[in-house]
């Protein structure tokens, strides 16, 4: 969405009006919910954390900096819910690669679906920071200065983060696709 | 031996899109002439494909409700009671207003044998008979029939007055949401059987109700130029969507 269409939304969502609200919540469900799936590997979390983000949206509007674009804001909230998820499940340390694949069943290994779900596997044995910038790069289609700013660190560290992510995925993901 | 870092920047900048013209010449230079460093970017390109492929997760069907449904109440400033309000806050004087109100609503329409094509002003707080108003046609209706709630919703017609009447019973609190799009249509007024029980809020375009228990109420609505129109109903419970139904209204020729 054009950050004009999106700032006029903001406008009209901070004098009470929920139909605007609803406009970007239609416009972002779909890429928060995504955004914290790929980062706590559950449904149930991932919808609990994007309800949790979409209200502090909503009673947050003040504090949002209309010099910025939206996206970076909400997806900022998202990755940081997630983590903050994460951290109260003691989920933070990455795991390996056949602890993060317990528990699914035989229906999410058949061949079509197979390779989302070892790479969604691969990104439960990458740490926290590392997933951010690949979920927001691959999933969210993030360029890197875009990605800066929604972490707020330089883009330098961006690519070196972006650079072993993908290592350590492909060595993760070496034989199993 | 190990690539270079620079070129391991400039491979995964080419992999992203995110490469200068003359870094691009520079890096094919390299990989004319380095066999690892082609290895690492058909591996890597390899792999950005594969990520490329992923599919979107759907989000949960009813996330968006639920989201919605969930959402604080907006702040509004307070404004300052008028004379006339301040006196109407008088529990005695509120009845009695009440009362007249709906004394004056029946008496307007038994004398006028028909109702005026004017909405009315507010008719939230009137308590008491729910009467089928003269001349007003059956539009549509519904019946809901689930564990969590069920009855019938009936909307009908009396000029650009539309009146949707609600004969539910729930065991548990339900949240439902009357949701009409159209510009023209408008919240106008609330009456209820009983005096409490049931809660309501009314936004552009949308009528909260909260119910728990046996109720009979209706909810009046300007349609404006008196055109067709949908109202769309859902009824919730614990946030969770469990009826959805459309009641549609057109004018007959």
């Amino acid at each position: 969405m054009s950050k004009t269409t999106d700032t006029e939304l903001i406008e009209r969502c901070r004098s009470g009006d929920r139909k605007a609200f609803e406009t970007l919540l239609l416009e972002y469900e779909k890429p928060v919910f995504n955004a914290a799936y790929r980062m706590l590997n559950n449904r149930d979390d991932a919808r609990d954390v994007t309800q949790t983000v979409f209200l502090k949206v909503f009673e947050n509007f003040e504090q949002f900096d209309p010099s910025r674009r939206f996206f970076s804001w909400i997806y900022r909230i998202t990755l940081n819910e997630s983590i903050n998820w994460l951290g109260k499940a003691n989920k933070l340390e990455p795991l390996t690669f056949e602890a993060a694949d317990e528990g699914k069943g035989p229906e999410q290994r058949v061949e079509s679906a197979r390779t989302a779900e070892s790479i969604q596997v691969a990104l439960m044995t990458i740490k926290a920071d590392y997933r951010t910038v690949v979920i927001l790069k691959h999933f969210l289609g993030c360029s890197y200065v875009e990605i800066s700013q929604i972490l707020e660190i330089p883009e330098k560290k961006v690519k070196s983060r972006l650079y072993t992510a993908r290592q350590q995925l492909k060595d993760a993901l070496t034989g199993t696709l | 031996m190990a690539i270079e870092q620079k070129y391991v920047e400039l491979i995964n900048a080419d992999i992203d899109g995110e490469i200068s013209s003359a870094a691009k010449t520079e890096l094919q230079a390299f990989l004319d002439s380095n066999d690892e460093g082609r290895a690492l970017h058909t591996e890597l390109a390899a792999l950005c494909g594969t990520l490329a492929e992923v599919p979107a997760e759907e989000p949960p069907v009813h996330l968006r409700h639920v989201i919605m449904n969930s959402l604080p109440p907006v702040r509004k400033e307070k404004e300052s009671p008028s004379f006339f309000r301040s006196l109407l806050m008088l529990p005695a004087l509120r009845y009695v207003g009440t009362f007249a109100a709906g004394v004056f609503f029946t008496i307007s329409i038994v004398n006028s044998s028909q109702l005026t094509n004017q909405a009315f002003d507010d008719v939230t707080g009137l308590v008491g008979t729910i009467a089928q108003p003269i001349n007003s046609s059956l539009a549509s209706a519904i019946t809901v029939s689930e564990l969590a709630i069920a009855g019938t919703v009936s909307l009908r017609s009396a000029g650009s007055l539309l009146i949707l009447d609600f004969d539910l019973a729930s065991g548990n609190p339900i949240e439902i949401e009357a949701d009409y799009e159209d510009n023209s249509v408008w919240f106008n007024g609330f009456a209820q059987l009983e005096s409490t029980g049931t809660t309501i809020s009314a936004d552009t375009g949308r009528v909260l109700l909260g119910m728990e228990g046996k109720r009979r109420y209706a909810l009046y609505l300007h349609n404006q130029g008196n055109h067709q129109t949908t109202i769309k109903l859902r009824f919730m419970a614990d946030g969770e969507v469990v009826h959805e139904a459309s009641l549609a209204y057109k004018p007959s020729k």
